[in-house]
């Protein structure tokens, strides 16, 4: 296969991302669309966002927080772990803490720029820092080691570093483990995405991975949204590598996986979000975006891949969670 | 034979103002007030099926995409050389709204009778303040003045036009409740666009593949299927039923066999979609060109279109 052209990555464009997601996120919740107690600690400046750009993360986040959902109610004898790649200033920890929903272990990696300033403000946040069990903040190493949350910076392509911060981390690589990785592998070299899946499936023997990234780079939309990304200094690297369901699908596959899913943010939408949920949030806003709703919603997706020894994700996924009457 | 000077026509400062206004430059608030009281005067004098003589080049949907109306003026000529018929949602969505409801109203005073501007659903009070107009005239002016100027003069603009009694055009589409062109002559249209019945339709309903009307997805409007289009026309003995109102990827596309065409002239919306935009030539013999165009090149805008567009990052 002919190398994808490579265009100029910025590691700071990437990461500047995380201040977008978490920017976004805010207008969400300021609007109603889900609770998240913590974002607001991220975000300097908040801005409304369009009522499209809302309905988007809230689709984002519903589908993601319903296989977290399913992961943790799903009984198991050993412990549950959930490793989120490239986490950014993702407060999923705290809120699912306060829920009372929290795993036994949640492990967070991303840069050293990323996670060093995480590990500042939360330290630095009382209503973020009581979540944590006998905590020891490392801001300068981008670490938070407490009891159940941990905090590590880390390179996504550097496996021998991520093995470590594993062992640091405590994880049971034989418990049931979700690893999260939303708008991440998009941005790495195909083959340093495809070394990570592997890495993965090696070193968990019952693991659910999880990614949720952009998808049809081939189309007038998808052009565009190339174009754009890689003007802000975030080309989607791996996107011509996986374009399509199937290949996100057949990534999984390649790289030792045993089983995998993959289905569009349309599809989740109409399908697998909760009806009641969805029609509260579609009384939020007046929404006057339906054609650029559905293109955009159409490029991105959710693709899973499950490893399990002894069937412990049997009917684990979408699957599961249907909206239709 | 005398030809007046410039200064002297009557016109010499709103021509000045289109220059201006050309170069994507606002003009000041009190110019925006007297302007828009002139088109008052005028629009409230057109029909709400305002008639409309070939040739004319029908667009659809701006969004405050400056650059491409002006490139939509470089490709379809210039006005008044060119006859215009636009069929609404000239605010919201894209930075420059307000220098693009001021040309085309600066167009319509100069030259009212080879500018035709009908209202869209985003012609609105309460649409604007969620969709860009209102922040933007805020942005703009310090205080929001001129957005009440204009969704008060957008109460005034006509509902429809049709083109040689042939062709209907609109933003939306058609409504249960109207059955005739005469039904919607009767409508009392200068208010704010209701949340339903005949007149809200007309602005925000979508042809749909399914017969009859259906529930529309966007909460207001309907959507309507070949047969009701089908005995619309033939009711009214239309030829065809031309709106804007949804994006589609080549700028123009036909639907219920040739009954209606929807038109979007907003190239690379919200400088995300990557679509192209198109107009509809109607010339002299009624024969329709459809001319596609893509955006315009970006020269020299000001910091704020090198923001990108907002993704799910």
């Amino acid at each position: 296969m002919a190398a994808p052209p490579r265009a100029s990555s910025s590691r700071a464009a990437v990461q500047a991302t995380n201040d977008d997601a978490s920017a976004s996120k805010l207008s969400c919740v300021r609007k109603g669309y889900m609770t998240d107690n913590y974002v607001q600690y991220f975000v300097r400046r908040p801005v409304k966002r369009s009522p499209l750009i809302n309905r988007g993360y809230f689709a984002r986040w519903a589908a993601i927080r319903a296989l977290l959902m399913q992961f943790l109610s799903q009984p198991s004898s050993k412990r549950k772990q959930i490793v989120s790649l490239g986490a950014g200033f993702d407060t999923t920890f705290f809120q699912l803490n306060e829920e009372e929903n929290a795993p036994d272990i949640f492990m967070e990696v991303d840069f050293l720029e990323v996670t060093s300033k995480k590990a500042m403000i939360v330290a630095a946040c009382k209503e973020m820092a009581r979540h944590l069990e006998s905590p020891v903040f490392a801001p300068e190493k981008g670490e938070i080691s407490s009891e159940h949350y941990k905090l590590f910076a880390c390179d996504l392509t550097d496996t021998a570093r991520l093995d470590a911060v594993c062992e640091k981390a405590d994880l049971d690589l034989s418990a049931p483990t979700l690893i999260l990785a939303e708008c991440v592998l998009i941005y790495m070299d195909p083959e340093a995405s495809r070394a990570l899946l592997r890495w993965a499936a090696s070193k968990f023997s019952n693991a659910v991975f999880v990614a949720y990234e952009q998808i049809h780079g081939e189309d007038a939309f998808g052009q565009q949204m190339i174009r754009n990304l890689e003007s802000r200094g975030c080309p989607l690297l791996g996107i011509h590598d996986t374009s399509t369901l199937e290949s996100k699908m057949n990534r999984f596959l390649e790289t030792g996986w045993k089983r995998a899913v993959a289905v569009d943010m349309d599809e989740i939408y109409n399908r697998h979000i909760d009806p009641v949920e969805r029609r509260r949030i579609e009384r939020l806003e007046i929404f006057d975006e339906f054609e650029e709703w559905h293109i955009m919603q159409e490029h991105y997706c959710v693709a899973y891949g499950i490893i399990d020894e002894n069937e412990t994700f049997a009917g684990f996924g979408f699957s599961q969670i249907s909206s239709e009457s | 034979m005398n030809v007046a000077p410039v200064s002297s026509n009557g016109y010499g400062q709103l021509d000045a103002q289109i220059a201006q206004l050309m170069q994507c430059k606002p003009l000041v608030e009190h110019e925006v007030q007297a302007l828009c009281e002139k088109a008052k005067e005028i629009l409230m004098e057109e029909n709400n099926v305002q008639p409309v003589k070939c040739p004319v080049t029908i667009c659809g949907d701006i969004h405050g995409q400056f650059h491409d109306l002006a490139e939509l003026f470089r490709i379809g000529g210039k006005c008044p050389d060119t006859n215009y018929l636009f069929m609404g949602d000239y605010v919201d969505r894209g930075y420059y709204s307000v220098e693009t409801a001021t040309l085309l109203v600066a167009l319509k005073v100069r030259y009212p009778d080879r500018i035709t501007i009908l209202r869209g659903n985003h012609e609105s009070r309460q649409i604007t303040q969620v969709y860009g107009f209102y922040d933007e005239c805020l942005r703009k002016y310090g205080n929001a003045n001129v957005w009440k100027i204009f969704t008060d003069l957008f109460d005034y603009f006509p509902l429809t036009a049709l083109v040689e009694s042939e062709i209907f055009c609109l933003h939306g589409g058609l409504s249960p409740s109207i059955d005739t062109l005469d039904h919607v002559r009767q409508l009392d249209r200068v208010q704010e666009v209701p949340h339903e019945g005949p007149m809200c339709d007309l602005l925000w309903s979508d042809p749909d593949d399914r017969c009859g009307w259906g529930i529309s997805p966007r909460g207001a409007g309907y959507t309507f299927g070949h047969d009701i289009s089908e005995q619309f026309n033939h009711t009214n003995n239309l030829k065809l039923v031309a709106r804007a109102h949804q994006l589609v990827m080549e700028g123009y596309n036909w639907g219920h066999e040739h009954k209606v065409v929807t038109i979007f002239s907003a190239p690379n919306y919200c400088y995300r979609c990557g679509n192209m935009a198109s107009i509809l030539e109607v010339d002299d013999n009624m024969g329709h060109t459809f001319i596609q165009f893509e955006p315009a090149p970006r020269r020299g805008e000001p910091d704020v279109t090198r923001r990108t567009p907002d993704y799910f990052l």
